[in-house]
């Protein structure tokens, strides 16, 4: 266990994690209209499992959780990228970013 | 470190960036010229798959035995199919683009390498490459409100699944401080109790694959995305990225948690039976035929995680026949709804496809095949399917999974029957304009392998035989 | 000690501006306290001693992807106040689900419990490096590069979807064409002519393109004619 985590401990990092991906998943379901801030929510969620990662990594002493990360963040970034061409399509179309749940909620 | 386990991905990847840069380069259209390469790549990878040696490899990052093999050439076989249907449909729209076939290869790229995961990292990393160019595929045609539509959800909640299955494989990592698979495994063998902290992150994981399969209770996009996306991309959403779903399904399961089965076995019957009785019954008011096949999807992936709910090496293989049966329907039907055009102009209820029997009896034909092996009747494919499932189920002690897999067969049906009524029973209105030769040859293809499975019978079960027997050692 | 509070500063800090990202009104402060949630998760990192990644993640992150979606929030002239419609509604039902699943969370990993035989499984270690980016370094490039390809791919493949969805290419657009435009000579589009005093233009065929390789794209020349032209009659 390196240092810097051996004084704060596991627990404390996989609280916060918990409480980010909590407030991810909350977020989604609270601002379901807005798509941009539920892409926003969707990155929380991805930084609580890179944050668990690290954690993980560092107090098992295995680097392995980092190099995960690493890879996490670049697909992370790929995906914001997409999602964004998406949203611009989306708005282009329809002049709005606003998703009906109506039809989401039928099937 | 045996470089070459790896070669048919190595290969396809390198065929699509070569595509990709003659494309770019490329002063006329060449969509047309790009997908038959692709198509070609397609057919190379598949053989090269076929020579690929065993082994684990890539520092216990990749595998290749006769699981990955098996999943590898359904998802190939499922891509290939895809792409035909593409190119007549792409054009008539007038949404072809060379990126189409590109992007329709790097996402069975990542079905490839998600079926050799032998780590959680590979399983990650593949899915995604597999989703992101699908969500790309789903907003294809930009320019029409239903497919950026189908895009944007499709997106939104794939990512919140993938979300979830990184949070789950951190908490996997956190209990054995590995993510590779024989690590995994020696550690959950090694633990007398599982901790609630790994229960979590296994469930995390079963949830996002949940979601890629489309079961119940994660099936809420399905039905919109399915009508929304262009005809083709819906094609092969349901067949290679389902398939290799399952694989990782499979091998995560029987392998790393194999020792756990009892925590998540419960789990898997649930969302089975919950598929097929939802898959069947949301069925019967639908009057879209993208959407009835849908839901059809859903139950199907009901009945395919019947197998796996088993645990059992019969299962597993039940599990994989299935998924192969369901391929080849399923693209097969799918080329009946590329074919239904009007003036021009894609129709999509069913109520259109009335007459078919007089207008075009080989496509009505065609599509009897499929409908009646969805349902099960023998000697058609899809019999022998459930046949397998069913029996699995029995044999592992869960008769309450197949007599709700029977009812729901029952139920669907009705559905079912109800599209072969329309076909020859319903007073025709105008005939369907000529399909291209592509289209047809997929639809009698597909039909005739429906049909005439009990021949096919023989070699798929053994390879199917194979691959499970791979999982469980 | 210290450690400790750096590391409950960092962590209240980064939850509260979570809190923020999911309920702030105007989606540009949105934007902007997830720039300072990265801020701060970096600073989680750092204490866990994975300092690449702290770098990696102020600089791609919120260099990048959260610059990207300040840009979209800008570029989209959207109404967001209609889309907090039902926010409301959903709030109660949204907060009790998350909290129990908070509590579920923080109790498993207040009791975190490794696999006993965590020491013999295999580890990804580099026992000789200086520092964790060197460490990084060794395993990225040797044992996982075939993960590390796979993640180029992924790069490619978001590349090519934000350019096949997004670029529009309009034919009517005026161009550059370097070749053409070096191989124009005067003679192509230029035609000396000697009028007479008196004479007018229109009566020698008005203002003319010669017939060379510009005059090609039979669109453009009868705007350019003006002798055609009906309202120069007379």
């Amino acid at each position: 266990m390196l240092p810097g985590i051996a004084n704060v401990g596991l627990g404390p990092y996989l609280t916060v994690s918990a409480a980010l991906l909590v407030l991810g998943v909350f977020g989604i379901f609270l601002n379901r209209k807005n798509v941009i801030t539920i892409m926003m929510s969707i990155e929380l969620i991805l930084l609580a499992g890179e944050i668990n990662l690290v954690a993980f990594s560092s107090a098992l002493g295995d680097l392995s959780g980092q190099v995960f990360t690493l890879f996490v963040l670049t697909v992370a970034a790929a995906e914001a990228a997409i999602g964004l061409a998406i949203v611009t399509v989306y708005f282009r179309n329809r002049g709005s970013i606003q998703v009906e749940d109506v039809t989401l909620m039928k099937g | 470190m045996n470089w070459t386990l790896a070669l048919p991905e190595i290969v396809l990847s390198v065929s699509g960036l070569a595509i990709l840069v003659f494309g770019v380069l490329q002063r006329r259209d060449p969509t047309q010229v790009c997908s038959l390469l692709t198509l070609a790549a397609f057919v190379l990878t598949g053989v090269l798959v076929l020579l690929a040696p065993d082994g684990i490899g890539y520092n216990s990052v990749f595998v290749g035995d006769d699981f990955a093999r098996y999943m590898k050439i359904l998802s190939l076989a499922g891509a290939a199919l895809s792409l035909i249907l593409s190119m007549d449909y792409n054009r008539r729209e007038g949404i072809g683009r060379f990126e189409f076939p590109v992007l329709l290869l790097f996402s069975t790229v990542g079905t490839m390498v998600m079926a050799s995961s032998e780590n959680l990292m590979t399983l990650y990393i593949g899915l995604e490459l597999q989703s992101l160019a699908i969500y790309i595929l789903c907003a294809f045609d930009r320019d029409r409100l239903g497919s950026a539509e189908a895009g944007l959800k499709y997106f939104v909640l794939g990512s919140l699944a993938s979300g979830l299955l990184l949070y789950g494989v951190s908490l996997v990592f956190g209990f054995a401080g590995t993510m590779e698979y024989r690590g995994l495994q020696a550690a959950l063998s090694a633990s007398a109790e599982i901790p609630t902290g790994l229960v979590i992150g296994i469930v995390f994981i079963i949830v996002g694959l949940a979601f890629k399969v489309s079961a119940v209770p994660f099936h809420m996009w399905t039905p919109d995305v399915y009508q929304g996306a262009p005809p083709p991309v819906t094609s092969f959403m349901a067949g290679a990225p389902k398939i290799a779903a399952f694989a990782l399904l499979l091998r995560v399961m029987a392998g790393p948690f194999g020792t756990a089965s009892h925590q998540w076995q419960l789990l898997i019957e649930l969302i089975s039976m919950a598929s097929m009785l939802f898959g069947a019954l949301a069925a019967i008011p639908q009057t879209s035929i993208k959407r009835l096949m849908a839901y059809s999807s859903i139950g199907h992936m009901g009945y395919a995680l019947m197998g796996l709910a088993a645990a059992t090496p019969a299962g597993m293989r039940g599990t994989l026949i299935y998924l192969a049966v369901y391929l080849f329907m399923n693209a097969g039907t799918f080329a009946v709804i590329v074919a239904m055009r009007r003036r021009g102009r894609p129709v999509e209820r069913i109520a259109d496809l009335a007459g078919l029997g007089r207008t075009d009896p080989g496509l009505a034909l065609a599509m009897a095949i499929f409908m009646f092996s969805m349902i099960g009747v023998p000697p058609l494919s899809g019999f022998f399917g459930k046949l397998l499932v069913f029996s699995a189920a029995l044999q592992a002690g869960l008769p309450v999974l197949v007599v709700v897999g029977i009812v729901s067969s029952v139920i669907g049906a009705y559905y079912y029957l109800r599209v072969v009524k329309v076909m020859y029973f319903d007073v025709a209105t105008a005939a369907f304009d000529r399909p291209a030769a592509s289209v047809s040859l997929v639809s009698a293809g597909m039909g005739l392998v429906t049909g005439l499975f009990i021949l096919l019978l023989g070699p798929v079960s053994s390879a199917a035989q194979a691959a499970a027997a791979v999982l469980f050692r | 000690m210290i450690t400790q509070i750096v590391f409950w500063f960092f962590a209240v800090v980064l939850i509260g501006s979570a809190v923020m990202v999911v309920s702030a009104r105007n989606p540009v402060h949105s934007v902007l306290f997830l720039i300072l949630a990265f801020f701060n998760a970096a600073g989680l990192f750092l204490i866990a001693g994975a300092e690449f990644l702290a770098m990696i993640l102020v600089i791609a992150y919120v260099g990048a992807v959260a610059v990207l979606f300040l840009f979209v929030v800008m570029m989209l002239d959207v109404n967001f106040s209609q889309l907090r419609e039902g926010l409301q509604r959903y709030f109660p039902v949204g907060a009790a689900v998350g909290l129990v699943l908070f509590v579920e969370l923080a109790l498993s990993a207040s009791a975190w419990r490794i696999a006993p035989n965590v020491r013999d499984l295999p580890h990804a270690r580099v026992p000789g490096a200086s520092s964790n980016t060197e460490a990084l370094g060794e395993l990225i490039y040797t044992h996982y590069v075939f993960l590390f390809q796979a993640c180029g791919l992924v790069l490619l493949v978001a590349m090519i979807g934000a350019i096949v969805l997004t670029l529009r290419d309009r034919p009517s657009a005026k161009r550059q064409d370097v070749a053409v435009q070096h191989a124009r000579v005067p003679a192509d589009t230029l035609q000396m002519m000697t009028l007479g005093l008196g004479e007018s233009t229109t009566g020698n065929g008005g203002f003319r393109r010669p017939i060379g390789k510009s005059a090609e794209k039979p669109v453009s020349r009868p705007a350019l004619v003006i002798e055609n032209s009906p309202d120069r009659e007379g």
